[in-house]
């Protein structure tokens, strides 16, 4: 590499630094000086603008050109060195944009939807320290800070979810989502300890780079083999149940971060912290985090993996959407939603289709974004009829919404925009990146297995399956009457979309779900700047490409009319509320309520039957032996006194008896002596006869 | 003057002062012990900066590459045939006790500053607080078996009385639980150092020597006696190397404490005052792990490499079974004492691993516990100060009635779960990895070890969050109403100063985690060579 390439990369890496650096910035400076001062917003949102610009000079620089990396050492342990610095490839500057991007709105648009709230300053402490952590994870080189960072937006997540901590829903949900993610981290972390063993090393680019000493190792013959990193050396080697351990590690990591089944069930709950939180970090940016992992480690797979990759997701995808048509809360019918769009994009890894994800992953940021931002106006001016006439009702219920249209038209505007994109409509993002998917996974499940054919036919149900809660949601809530005024025709509403603030993020991000961002042709994936970066190889034309686009979209349609006749002409009803499908979505197919009721009833009555133990069996045999040492004491007491003592006591008493009796012979009297002497002389007499 | 017979000995000179000085003057104890202590840490910081590392400065099993080496006669008895008596004065320190030292002296201060609560009998207290100080930096620092079980013999006396003197209502209970506990453990321990002394002679005198670094090299040992390598000798149809190491790894695993002799520990730690909490959780424990590696793994390798899955097993067992334990407490310190037993348990791992990686580990979970702990107690003891009461049920969302208490709080819990950027993060990581890599590099450990180890992991979050969720967040709620709501006020500056350095400590070791690995890699290089060796 010549000398300019060196410092030019060493300037970009700078540039990369001070993006991902400038958020922690404003924590310190929100932390430290700014204490409970209004500022704090901007200095925050300031510094996520200036990690936006730079992240885009550094995603010019980088996008399709090469890969840099720059470490030094942080510390040595033993013989390894443990590197800390920056990798830049395709992945990571896309991801360094998209969140600075994302975030940037969010900000904004906080600092209008925090106003009034009493933690305003520690709002955007907690974001900017978020927007730092997520910046990082996403350029870090090695496998070790990667966990830390993991962990970290886990963390600032944790606080975020909880950020009303007085409200008791609000703090077992954020607990519940940092232990569910604890899961995650602790395959995370094992799978990181697997790998270090096998091939001595964190380095991400040297794993899993072009050529990384991951692709390089084989399974044969039940041992999983790396080659040695000097000739000199004896290559590792594992037995092969830990490939698929380290696997199944990341798999779980993946499943919590990413809210994949099982592990899902954190992600509604967290729908308890404020709505902006919500659309930065439970829909676009923290919980794509999953999904980056898999683009991290992708060589690392081997085929079947990958197969269980693509089964996890499509389930989740399909399961998430399933349920999404039931709920009645706002947040959890988009919650839900987002699981249902994560699951495609690690079904999308599963099937190879790599450069679908990744893309999927950055339009879904976009849409899912605008969504969560539309449902906080809604939720904002709901609650304000709410205090406005002292009702006693739940803001985020859409039972109680219905004709908003009129009076929210641009947020009503960008929720439509939002909703197709997320449907997957031509002209809009989501139809580029989705269309993608689906038929990279037809295509892959041709020749296969019939049960893999399963695969890509559930995910096409899901898409219409999405069709019709994300109708549902729109049709209910901006369409036919206000519900409120049915039960409260004396309602006072002063309600309309509100300070630019809100305005101008809403604008940005529907613009963003369009497809000239992307492509500028609207119906071919494969056009898009962003799937070429990745694509690994270029595809035959089949004719998926055009069935499945089209598929979808007259299927969608029926389902969006049907909808509309349901949700805003209010006619008829699909399906009976008591049914048993209409209670397994509704009730979220009872997976949380068999947590709770199985695992972390098994989990406390298992802590209760050790602490038992520890009193009555660990610290009752120390009792015991006390018992024990006591009766030997005692016995010993006893023993002591009437046998050793005892012993002496005779030996006084009969020396003293003898004495005494002796005494009686030496009376001073001559009859006694003579009767003493006669009877000493019979004694003797009638012993020898004995004896005789 | 030698700096590490002076760091040793300040903290008795100062209890001299406070003997010295009238009951009138009782006020100002607390100030001459918080000056024994500062002046104690500043010695320490100065021997830290001066440590010297690389190589030749390894220690281990090198009696010339220990550092502020003091050795003087200290017994020398004429025993006519039998030989000489060799007991000697012999102080130094090598890698594995620089860390520790300097650890100790930092959590002996904030255990002074804590001392403030202590209304009774404050002569006694402090002269008896100093002459443990003195005890436990001793223990670190002595390398002649003789005066290191003087140190730890020494240590017994003053804890028996802090605890029995200055505790809760069933303190005497915990007092006498704790000695007996720790004394069955060590009149054993005497019973091997007097056969290891009886068998290990001094190659330059001729004479039977205490010197544990020459009981570290096989050819000291005189031929056919006990603990002979090549003697294969039995004691009650055991080898007799075995039985030594198991009688001594027993007397520090209680120090430890291992599962199952550590019933002691949350009965000392409930009745014990804030200080002597602090100081049982942030040193002693530690004094545990040290006497593992200096004694048991420096004396005894051979053994500890046959014995290595016992040890490992043990640690696993102590790992799930403290956190389980500490889930189920309603006693906040009682939970902290079972998350110690937890915590320690991956010392225990990473010491069986036989990897630098998992010693390292060990080392840095050692002193990032040790900081740790103490800050966990401490906090305790704000709250017990205020409102007699620990009961997690009791409280409730003392987050909004006091917010900065509620925010070290978290600090600590989530330091102590192992959140990136503090201490123990690193530390457990590695200790993991070691357990795990050394089924590859040495066989020791199965595979499985570090991944149940890991569910450890899990559970501290468990614990902690369940914790902060029910006391610290919800709406404001307490057992006492109105009158605890007044007493519980938010944290004073003098607890502030206490606090924030140990967060800050943390923080620093988890960051820059070469702040322990630097001074310690050398010697546990030289450590794993030296076991492995044999």
């Amino acid at each position: 590499m010549n000398p300019t390439t060196l410092h030019t990369d060493a300037q970009t890496v700078t540039l990369a630094i001070i993006a991902v650096v400038l958020p922690f910035a404003a924590f310190v400076v929100n932390f430290l000086v700014l204490g409970k001062s209004k500022a704090s917003g901007w200095v925050s949102t300031l510094a996520i603008l200036g990690s936006a610009v730079l992240s885009l000079n550094v995603f010019f620089r980088v996008w399709d050109s090469h890969t840099i990396h720059m470490q030094q050492v942080w510390f040595t342990i033993g013989a390894t060195k443990v590197q800390i610095g920056i990798l830049l490839n395709n992945l990571s500057v896309l991801m360094l944009v998209l969140v600075s991007l994302i975030a940037l709105p969010v900000h904004i648009y906080s600092t209008a939807y925090m106003k009034d709230d009493t933690g305003y300053s520690r709002y955007f402490r907690y974001l900017s320290f978020f927007c730092f952590s997520m910046l990082a994870l996403v350029v870090v080189d090695s496998l070790i800070t990667f966990y830390a960072f993991w962990e970290l937006v886990g963390f600032s997540s944790y606080l975020l979810i909880g950020f009303w901590y007085d409200r008791d829903s609000a703090v077992q949900a954020n607990k519940k989502a940092f232990i569910m993610n604890r899961i995650g981290d602790i395959g995370l972390l094992s799978a990181i300890i697997i790998l270090f063993t096998q091939f001595g090393t964190f380095d991400i680019d040297l794993l899993f780079g072009e050529h990384g000493r991951v692709s390089q190792s084989v399974i044969f013959e039940g041992f999983w083999n790396a080659v040695p990193l000097h000739d000199y050396e004896k290559g590792t080697s594992l037995p092969a149940i830990w490939h698929y351990i380290a696997f199944g590690g990341i798999l779980l990591a993946v499943a919590a971060k990413s809210a994949q089944f099982p592990l899902h069930t954190w992600l509604p709950d967290a729908m308890e912290g404020p709505t902006s939180v919500s659309a930065l970090i439970h829909a676009a940016t923290m919980v794509a985090a999953g999904v980056f992992l898999l683009g991290r480690v992708y060589p690392f797979f081997s085929p079947e993996e990958l197969t269980i990759l693509a089964a996890v997701g499509c389930f989740t995808a399909f399961m998430a959407a399933t349920i999404a048509l039931t709920q009645n809360d706002l947040k959890r019918i988009l919650a839900y939603s987002t699981i249902s769009q994560l699951g495609y994009m690690v079904m999308a890894m599963g099937v190879g289709a790599y450069s679908s994800s990744l893309f999927h992953l950055v339009t879904h940021a976009f849409f899912k974004c605008l969504l969560f931002l539309v449902a906080g106006i809604v939720i904002h001016q709901i609650k304000h009829i709410k205090e406005d006439n002292h009702l006693d009702i739940d803001p985020q219920d859409i039972r109680h919404m219905g004709g908003l249209r009129k009076k929210l038209p641009l947020t009503f505007i960008a929720a439509v925009i939002a909703g197709l994109a997320l449907v997957g409509f031509p002209l809009t993002s989501g139809f580029l990146s989705k269309d993608g998917i689906l038929i990279q996974a037809f295509e892959w499940s041709e020749g296969k297995n019939i049960l893999l054919n399963i695969i890509p036919i559930m995910a096409l149900l899901t898409s219409w399956l999405t069709a019709f809660y994300v109708a549902r949601l729109i049709f209910k809530v901006f369409f036919g009457e206000l519900s409120l005024l049915k039960t409260f025709p004396s309602l006072q509403i002063h309600i309309g979309d509100g300070h630019w603030a809100y305005k101008l993020p809403l604008v940005f991000l529907a613009l963003c779900c369009l497809f000239p961002l992307f492509s500028f042709n609207p119906i071919s994936y494969e056009n898009s700047w962003l799937y070429h970066a990745f694509a690994l190889k270029h595809e035959a034309a089949s004719n998926y490409h055009l069935i499945i686009p089209v598929l979808v979209t007259v299927v969608s349609l029926l389902v969006i009319y049907r909808a509309y006749l349901l949700y805003a002409k209010r006619e008829g009803r699909i399906i009976a509320e008591t049914g048993l499908l209409y209670r397994i979505s509704f009730n979220e197919w009872y997976i949380d309520r068999f947590y709770r009721r199985v695992i972390v009833k098994f989990v406390i009555w298992l802590s209760g039957a050790a602490y038992w133990f520890d009193r009555n069996v660990i610290d009752g045999f120390i009792t015991l032996l006390e018992r024990i040492n006591l009766c030997i004491a005692k016995a010993a007491a006893w023993c002591d006194k009437y046998i050793v003592d005892g012993v002496l006591w005779l030996a006084a008493e009969t020396v003293q008896y003898i004495g005494n009796f002796a005494r009686r012979f030496h009376g001073g009297k001559v009859q006694y002596y003579l009767y003493s002497m006669l009877l000493a002389v019979i004694a003797v007499f009638i012993i020898k006869l004995i004896w005789a | 003057m030698n700096i590490l017979t002076l760091l040793i000995f300040t903290p008795v000179l100062f209890g001299f002062i406070i003997l010295l000085l009238p009951s009138s003057m009782r006020a100002s104890f607390k100030y001459i012990t918080l000056l024994a202590t500062l002046v104690q840490l500043g010695l320490s910081i100065w021997m830290y900066l001066n440590f010297k590392t690389g190589a030749p400065f390894a220690g281990i099993s090198h009696e010339e590459q220990f550092q502020f080496v003091q050795k003087v006669p200290w017994i020398h008895l004429d025993l006519g045939a039998a030989g000489k008596m060799q007991i000697e004065y012999f102080v130094g320190i090598d890698g594995i006790s620089i860390t520790l030292m300097v650890m100790t002296c930092l959590v002996m201060v904030v255990a002074a500053v804590a001392s403030w609560e202590i209304k009774s009998n404050l002569k006694g207290f402090f002269a008896l607080f100093l002459l443990l100080d003195m005890a436990v930096v001793g223990v670190f620092c002595a390398l002649d078996f003789f005066l290191f079980y003087t140190f730890y013999e020494l240590m017994l006396l003053p804890l028996y009385f802090l605890i029995g003197m200055w505790g809760g209502a069933r303190r005497e209970y915990a007092a006498i639980k704790f000695f007996l506990y720790t004394l069955f453990g060590s009149v054993f321990m005497l019973l091997v150092m007097v056969g290891l002394y009886l068998s290990v002679k001094d190659p330059a005198t001729g004479n039977h020597t205490f010197n544990i670094i020459q009981m570290m090299n096989p050819t000291n040992y005189i031929n056919g006696s006990v603990f002979s390598t090549l003697a294969h000798s039995t004691i009650l149809g055991m080898p007799a190397r075995s039985v030594g190491f198991v009688v001594l790894f027993i007397a520090f695993a209680i120090k430890v404490p291992v599962v199952p002799l550590h019933t002691w520990l949350p009965d000392a730690h409930v009745e014990a005052p804030t200080p002597v909490s602090i100081i049982l959780a942030g040193i002693l424990l530690k004094i545990g792990g040290y006497g593992i590696i200096r004694i048991c793994l420096g004396i005894f390798p051979d053994v500890a490499l046959s014995g290595a899955f016992w040890i490992g097993l043990l640690g696993v067992i102590s790992i799930l079974y403290g956190a389980f334990n500490a889930l189920a407490q309603r006693d906040l310190k009682r939970l902290i004492a079972y998350s110690s037993v937890s915590h320690m348990g991956f010392v225990l791992l990473g010491i069986a691993s036989n990897t630098a990686e998992g010693i390292s580990g060990a080392m840095m979970q050692m002193v990032s516990h040790g900081f740790l702990s103490t800050m966990l107690f401490f906090l305790v003891g704000v709250i017990y100060n205020r409102v007699h009461d620990r009961d997690i049920y009791h409280f409730r969302g003392l987050g909004s009635l006091m917010p900065r208490y509620t925010a070290y709080v978290m600090v600590a819990f989530f330091a102590s779960l192992g959140l990136p950027g503090f201490s123990a993060f690193v530390a457990e990581a590695f200790s993991l990895a070691g357990a795990f890599k050394s089924h590859s590099t040495n066989g020791l450990l199965p595979y499985w070890m570090a991944v149940c180890g890991s569910v450890g992991i899990l559970l501290s979050a468990a614990y902690f969050l369940w914790t902060l969720q029910r006391m610290f967040f919800g709406k404001l709620s307490l057992k006492g109403g109105e009158i605890w709501k007044i007493a519980l006020t938010d944290i004073s500056l003098r607890e502030t100063l206490t606090l924030l350095p140990l967060a800050l400590i943390a923080l620093g070791l988890g960051l820059m985690p070469s702040l322990v690995f630097d001074k310690i890699n050398d010697s546990v290089l030289a450590l794993v060579q030296f076991i492995g060796i044999k």
